[in-house]
């Protein structure tokens, strides 16, 4: 009895030693491709028309299932699932989280050799961040010929857009009191009844330089922010946003989610975005191959799908697809985020984003 | 730990052939493997944090500490962070103990009402509890402002301050002192009060002089638990903090692991602060349970509680209750069912009533991963309350009983993964089983890991007030009448420690549904927790359907807790 349960302690602390032996962890930025072997794709890039669909359904149905990671709503997803799989013999395998933990977990099981995703879908930011630690596949093919050239990057490419615009509660802002401009947010008559979205410094910079390259001077921009702030209550989340708009807790919601306030209004909440203002800013959320995906022809046709018929799927529930910006918001003039300028100073405008926030009490 | 008593352990049994001391005992065995257990499940998620926050590339650096708390505003957000959580404490505490003591030794009316009001704050998702008081304490939509209206005028309740903060988290984690209190009460010997009230002493001064000092340990690990676990509580401020400005310690966590490439230089600094604290915390707790025997309340002697009577006092009582009642649990869960019966939040009215359906609830039903997650979360929450209670029950005899050197360090250690941010542990388990030859990775396995080592200090805490009350003789008369030391466990400890158990573990079982921010980062396909659930409606905006989700999990949860207790009822666990 001892010498069982004296060989059952040695057996577990040889696991635990083993189990630690991983060396120290690096800070979160785990870089490069790791041990996992590199996917071969190159044998399909090249192929157009059918006989490019022909070979990848032949070999993804081979492969027989596909590792999807995203940061995509549930509902969303599960639609573009069972769209995927009625017509290809393919089964889907899922994760998602915010595009934040998508990322991270991505770059750790890159580091650790460890080969979980096949394709990655998510927001701009994390995309290009992927993109720039090397571990996206170049893509080519014809599907890319109806993505605009502000959807098309290093190693992902763009499938839809988050449009961000002002939206409303109807009962608490009269018809015709609305804000038409970026500029009437910043209007003493929403003073407490604004909301900004605390986690929007995308959105802020974005909105920062265009009005200076409208020719506004700094002054005047920074005035027309810190007024904003200082009318403006704070909140956490876009669809907590949306949901405080609808309920009335917020007259004016600075800078939402079209798609999210759509869906509320298509279920009859009083909230309203349009006539949208102009310009839209948009932002793009993309798709990327993974270097080291375990079902390569899988994840090549789920992209080509995604960028063709996935995106009348997107259409259809509110989403704005990358290769149709025009049908989604019609002549209402557009700006893309620079994506590269965000993921390269991320710091720098997350943190005067924040302080803007933060100050907002002394403007009062 | 106990200096006053006579030293126990392997000294204390019959002297064996000098040889075969140097071979393991059983006790000895178990006592190391628990050891072992809680020393690698708390250095584990430690190592990684310190590296990120003390190494770069380069070496040695202090740099996260200065972006973490050279920030402009940083003492103003002290400042804040130890208002609302002493706040928050202060009130759980005193909420929290009147009631175990109400529902313990008095004939207070209406117990069975106690019950819900311990569970059900518990089960509701934090971000659900908040927004249901959004919805009833706004100065803009408020329904109880709406209420108050003609009498207070418009906007009386403002729910939006660190007043409201303190109120909603305050209520909150008011279940979590309940439970330790109830534990610790259970386990007095009434007549200790009883012979204060025949020498004169009125029923305050015994509360005062006798209760309180005999529950001291218990009072202390609850200041100690709700203090760290509203200076992390992350929903409360960001719903209601940050609206106007409020901000608070873990609002700097949320932004600093917001950015890209993450600072965790930065996290790890604010959580080497809260660790500091959290450890300064846990030695004064040690301190204070030091004079030994003065809280050994369970001793040779038997006793049976017998519930005070209330006098004139009992219908005032029973108003009391019957208020907090309603406020913890009753407005909360109206809200909860109302909302879960909409399409989206309205406030109520006639046309509203007559639009409501139950599509929420069909929804939640053909939900494909409804089932999984319920199961997942089901086996999760009993595996690691069941590991955690048992492996703490030793911990907690080692803490207090032994005198192995070191002791006190695993008490510490197990105090560690309450510090320690979710994501920062996901990513220290992602790291070590992403890379160990055993495959743990992408199973519930890591889940089940990340579950024991975050409510580790929760457990030990319990286990560690409830042996402080158990007298040394009871073990001792055990070990003279030759049972081992095995057998003096599982047949005297145990079953003596049982109430705290018990309590220790419902509250695992009950919080592990709510577990996100590292399930969030362990989970894989096919093993989906309802937390992720959650998570998954609340981001799409579903907040109808996540009511109604809500209501399910406050259903299931009740029922699970109470056949617990009904089964603990049956081996003679609940005194009640």
């Amino acid at each position: 009895m001892n010498r069982l349960k004296l060989s059952l302690a040695v057996a577990c602390t040889a696991a635990l030693v083993a189990a630690c032996g991983g060396g120290p962890p690096t800070s979160g930025n785990s870089g490069g491709a790791g041990g996992a072997d590199k996917a071969d794709y190159s044998q399909w890039l090249d192929l157009t028309g059918e006989q490019r669909e022909e070979a990848l359904v032949k070999a993804a149905e081979e492969e027989g299932q596909l590792s999807l990671y995203t940061s995509l709503s549930s509902k969303i997803i599960d639609e573009l699932i069972d769209s995927f799989e009625e017509t290809y013999d393919v089964t889907l395998e899922v994760y998602r989280a915010s595009g934040e933990a998508v990322l991270q977990r991505v770059l750790q099981e890159n580091a650790a050799g460890y080969g979980g995703a096949d394709v990655v879908e998510t927001n701009a930011g994390e995309m290009q961040a992927l993109g720039n630690e090397g571990v996206l596949q170049p893509y080519q093919g014809e599907a890319l010929d109806n993505v605009p050239d502000d959807g098309k990057f290093e190693g992902w490419t763009a499938t839809r857009f988050n449009v961000f615009a002002p939206s409303w509660n109807t009962k608490a802002i009269g018809k015709g009191e609305q804000p038409k401009t970026w500029e009437d947010l910043a209007d003493p008559k929403y003073k407490g009844k604004l909301a900004l979205e605390v986690g929007d410094f995308d959105w802020y910079m974005a909105l920062h330089d265009y009005w200076l390259a409208e020719g506004k001077s700094q002054d005047e921009v920074d005035k027309l922010f810190t007024t904003m702030a200082a009318n403006g209550k704070k909140v956490k989340g876009h669809s907590v946003m949306a949901e405080l708009t609808s309920s009335g807790q917020f007259g004016v919601a600075a800078s939402n989610y079209t798609y999210i306030v759509e869906e509320l209004k298509a279920k009859g909440a009083p909230v309203e975005l349009e006539p949208l203002v102009a310009p839209a800013i948009v932002r793009p959320n993309g798709l990327g191959l993974m270097k080291t995906a375990q079902h390569p022809a899988a994840a090549l046709l789920f992209k080509d799908w995604m960028l063709g018929d996935g995106q009348k799927v997107l259409a259809e529930l509110n989403m704005t697809p990358s290769t149709d910006l025009e049908g989604a918001l019609g002549d209402t003039e557009r700006i893309a985020l620079d994506v590269e300028k965000v993921v390269k100073e991320n710091e720098k405008w997350s943190k005067a984003y924040e302080e803007l926030l933060a100050g907002s009490d002394e403007v009062k | 730990m106990t200096t006053a008593s006579p030293a126990l352990g392997q000294e204390t049994v019959a002297e064996p052939a000098r040889w075969r001391r140097w071979l393991p005992t059983p006790k000895m065995l178990i006592l190391g493997m628990v050891g072992l257990a809680i020393g690698y499940l708390a250095l584990v998620p430690l190592y990684y944090l310190l590296w990120g926050t003390f190494f770069d590339g380069n070496g040695v650096t202090f740099g996260g500490f200065e972006r973490a708390y050279g920030h402009s505003q940083i003492l103003p957000l002290i400042g804040n962070s130890l208002w609302f959580a002493i706040g928050a404490a202060v009130l759980s505490l005193v909420v929290g103990t009147s009631l175990a003591y109400l529902n313990v030794r008095t004939d207070v009316p209406f117990k069975a009402l106690f019950f819900a009001a311990s569970i059900v704050p518990l089960i509701i998702p934090g971000i659900l509890y908040t927004i249901s008081w959004i919805f009833l304490a706004s100065p803009d939509i408020g329904l109880i402002n709406r209420l108050i209206e003609p009498v207070f005028g418009s906007g009386a309740i403002d729910i939006f301050t660190i007043w409201g903060m303190v109120w909603v988290e305050g209520l909150h984690l008011s279940p979590i002192v309940f439970l330790l209190m109830v534990a610790a009460f259970r386990s007095m010997d009434p007549s200790l009060e009883e012979s204060a009230l025949m020498s004169g002493a009125t029923r305050w001064q015994v509360f005062r002089k006798v209760t309180v000092p005999l529950t001291r340990p218990a009072i202390v690990a609850s200041i100690l638990i709700m203090v760290v676990r509203s200076l992390e509580s992350f929903e409360v401020p960001a719903l209601l903090g940050l609206q106007n400005g409020i901000y608070v310690f873990t609002s700097r966590i949320y932004f600093v692991l917001r950015s890209y490439p993450p600072d965790f230089g930065a996290a790890g600094a604010l959580a080497v602060g809260l660790l500091v604290l959290a450890l300064i915390g846990v030695a004064m707790a040690n301190i204070v349970g030091k004079s030994g025997k003065n809280f050994q309340t369970v001793t040779g002697k038997g006793f049976r509680p017998r519930p005070m009577e209330l006098g004139k006092w009992r219908p005032v009582m029973g108003v009391a209750i019957v208020l907090y009642f309603i406020l913890t649990v009753i407005a909360p869960l109206v809200v909860l069912l109302y909302t879960s019966l909409l399409k989206f939040y309205t406030a109520p009215s006639w046309d509203v009533f007559k639009t409501m359906t139950l599509d929420n609830y069909r929804e939640l039903a053909g939900m494909s991963k409804a089932m999984t997650a319920l199961q997942n979360s089901l086996a999760l929450g009993l595996g690691s309350a069941t590991l955690v209670m048992a492996f703490m029950a030793i911990a907690a005899w080692i803490v207090v009983r032994s005198r192995i050197r070191g002791r006190h360090l695993l008490d510490q250690l197990a105090f560690v993964p309450l510090v320690i941010p979710g994501l920062v542990l996901g990513l220290a388990l992602s790291f070590v089983y992403l890379r160990s030859p055993i495959p743990i990775y992408g199973t519930l396995f890591i889940l089940l890991i990340a579950y024991v080592t975050r409510y580790m200090p929760y457990g030990m805490r319990y286990a560690v007030i409830s042996m402080h009350q158990i007298s040394n003789e009871l073990e001792e008369s055990a070990q003279v009448s030759g049972a081992s030391w095995w057998q003096t466990f599982r047949r005297v400890l145990l079953p003596l420690l049982a109430p705290g158990l018990l309590a220790g573990w419902v509250y695992i079982l009950v919080v592990s549904f709510r577990e996100l921010s590292s399930s969030i980062l362990l989970y894989s396909p096919g093993n989906e927790v309802l937390s992720i659930l959650i998570f998954e409606q609340f981001e799409d905006g579903e907040f109808t359907v996540l009511s109604a989700l809500g209501v399910v999990m406050v259903l299931t949860l009740i029922l699970l807790v109470s056949i617990a207790y009904k089964l603990g009822a049956k081996v003679g666990l609940n005194r009640n």
